[in-house]
């Protein structure tokens, strides 16, 4: 882990110091306060609400605007990691410092990831606008967030993979979405697919029906396994992918 | 202090560096010269640990670069050709994130970061954006650096390129008194860098070591010989006049010379194989004397390194033994 510290520090100085992090933070809040707000107008509407179906459930677990957020806060905040530094050629000045591959890799995840869940955190203010006015399901609130955190921390790995393998930044986020994407639309094979092991996969796979799970405040450890793997792997490979440079 | 043995390293089918074998001893400056495209990045990313070699190893300070690659790097400071920097930085949050990456110690960090900045001459720009600095400023942050954590070993790849002539002298100046205190392996394809501040020089080309050895062997390197003069001249006869010296193969006259209209600087080439070089000088200038061109200047047998580098890379792979000047 040499260099981690350094390496994280300049991150968050460089993403927080350009417009990017901001001009990604006021479009992720203006969704994020769009969908909570129709979904509240919709639910004043209603006369009577199931216990599954109140607005926090509805936010976090059947909003398509969510996942779709996610889809494209993600590879923005991981485009520029690799792929700038190799571009502009600072990527020699920082492999040749005395630093780790996985020194570089877990300093500059760990940089996007804490900025995603800075951009979360004003999300905390819904959950304190509803207190004011009803009971808040505090299990339903904990489960849902650490679904967010997970399937962000899923699409940054990946996100971080893609940027290692490119020296185009477009290269990298389009190849990010696509591969997040892919992931999302595995998930609807749930409903078009008969049953059968394979519809079983994509049940498994879907980020869909696991928001949908963890915002009923059920936390199955076969998510957790999966986000672990999600976030594991492509790290892992990014760690070789940094080490290969060295190997002629 | 550097140990590379039979570096080779091939892009594809292209060979950048081929065979290529030398050492660098403790307290030495060393140039690595060559023209562009000779291999002398390539070697250079090779030694700081950031490519690694197609066949060959590296060893620095005893340490491999590849298996004990994080101690080796710890030893070098390394300015990178183009110099790259984070543009949305000011100097001084760079230089302290770089002071941090080198483990600089938290203690002597804040003084590290002055001295590293007074040797590179950049103090002034310390708290602007990396972003509007010009070439030059870009380029002494880079050598900034490269001092920062006061590394052993050096190296720097053309460090003095995209300076004007007084931060070049400077530059210059500042290797020179680095030199006494770190090893140094720089590049260069600018002659008068080698001859100002290394004590020896590897002349590569295509990949391949042509040359070592002190400046004064290389100099002797020089097919047959010559001499530089310095004429008053106004006529400009000098030319004819020594044209027909026996012995004199070739005379290359340089128009404004230092001093005045009327000086004219003459380099006078004298024929291969030729013995007794010093009395076809003798017999020149006593040329020049009885036809009343007067001579300020005589400088035999200094031919410049330029003409021993032209010599050595022209013919492209030349038989010319590495090493043929001498056991440096």
């Amino acid at each position: 882990m040499t260099g981690f510290w350094p390496i994280y520090r300049r991150e968050m100085l460089s993403l927080w110091v350009t417009p990017l992090a901001w001009v990604l933070l006021t479009v992720f809040l203006f969704l994020q306060g769009l969908s909570f707000y129709w979904i509240v107008r919709h639910l004043s509407t209603l006369a009577e609400l199931s216990v599954d179906s109140g607005p926090l459930q509805s936010y976090f677990g059947q909003s398509i605007f969510l996942i779709i957020s996610l889809l494209l806060l993600c590879p923005a905040l991981t485009m520029r990691l690799f792929a700038e530094e190799k571009r502009s050629g600072t990527i020699e000045a920082l492999m040749t410092a005395p630093v780790s591959a996985t020194g570089v890799v877990a300093g500059k995840y760990l940089a996007v990831l804490t900025t995603y869940v800075l951009m979360w955190a004003p999300t905390v203010l819904y959950v304190v606008i509803l207190r004011k006015t009803g009971e808040v399901d505090w299990p339903v609130v904990g489960a849902s967030y650490l679904g967010v955190l997970g399937i962000g921390a899923g699409y940054l790995a990946l996100g971080t993979l893609m940027s290692a393998m490119t020296r185009s930044q477009l290269v990298a986020l389009i190849l990010t979405i696509v591969f997040s994407f892919g992931l999302f639309i595995f998930g609807i094979g749930e409903y078009i697919i008969d049953p059968g092991p394979l519809r079983q996969f994509c049940a498994h796979v879907s980020v869909f029906t696991q928001m949908d799970e963890f915002s009923k405040g059920i936390v199955d450890l076969r998510r957790i396994v999966f986000y672990a793997t999600l976030i594991w792997l492509p790290l892992f490979v990014t760690v070789r992918v940094v080490d290969s440079w060295r190997w002629s | 202090m550097i140990e590379a043995e039979h570096l080779t390293k091939e892009y594809g089918n292209v060979l950048a560096v081929s065979d290529l074998s030398f050492r660098v001893g403790t307290g030495e400056v060393v140039a690595f010269l060559g023209p562009n495209g000779a291999g002398k990045s390539t070697t250079l990313r090779i030694l700081a640990g950031f490519l690694g070699a197609t066949a060959g190893r590296v060893r620095i300070a005893g340490h491999d670069i590849v298996e004990e690659s994080v101690r080796a790097r710890a030893q070098i400071g390394y300015l990178p050709e183009a110099t790259p920097l984070y543009p949305e930085l000011r100097v001084r949050e760079y230089l302290a994130f770089r002071s941090r990456l080198k483990r600089v110690p938290r203690s002597r960090r804040r003084a590290a970061l002055e001295r590293a900045l007074a040797l590179a001459r950049v103090e002034d720009v310390a708290d602007t954006l990396i972003l509007h600095l010009s070439k030059g400023y870009r380029q002494r942050v880079g050598l900034a650096d490269a001092l920062i954590a006061a590394p052993p070993l050096l190296i720097l790849d053309e460090p003095t390129i995209g300076l004007d002539p007084n931060q070049i002298r400077d530059v210059r100046k500042l290797i020179r008194e680095l030199g006494e205190k770190h090893t140094i392996l720089l590049s260069t394809h600018i002659l008068p860098e080698v001859e100002s501040t290394c004590d020896r020089a590897m002349v590569i080309h295509h990949g391949r070591l042509l040359a070592e050895g002190t400046i004064d062997e290389l100099r002797t390197l020089r097919k047959g010989g010559g001499a530089v003069l310095l004429l008053r001249d106004p006529e400009r006869r000098a030319a004819e006049v020594l044209a027909r010296v026996g012995g004199v193969a070739g005379v290359a006259v340089e128009e404004n010379a230092e001093g005045g209209r009327q000086l004219v600087r003459v380099t006078v080439t004298l024929e291969e194989g030729r013995s007794g070089a010093d009395r076809v000088i003798e017999y020149a200038v006593s040329a020049l004397v009885d036809q009343g061109i007067a001579i300020r200047e005589v400088n035999p047998g200094r031919a410049s390194l330029e003409e021993v580098f032209a010599q050595l890379t022209r013919s492209d792979g030349a038989p010319l033994p590495p090493g043929g000047g001498g056991e440096a």
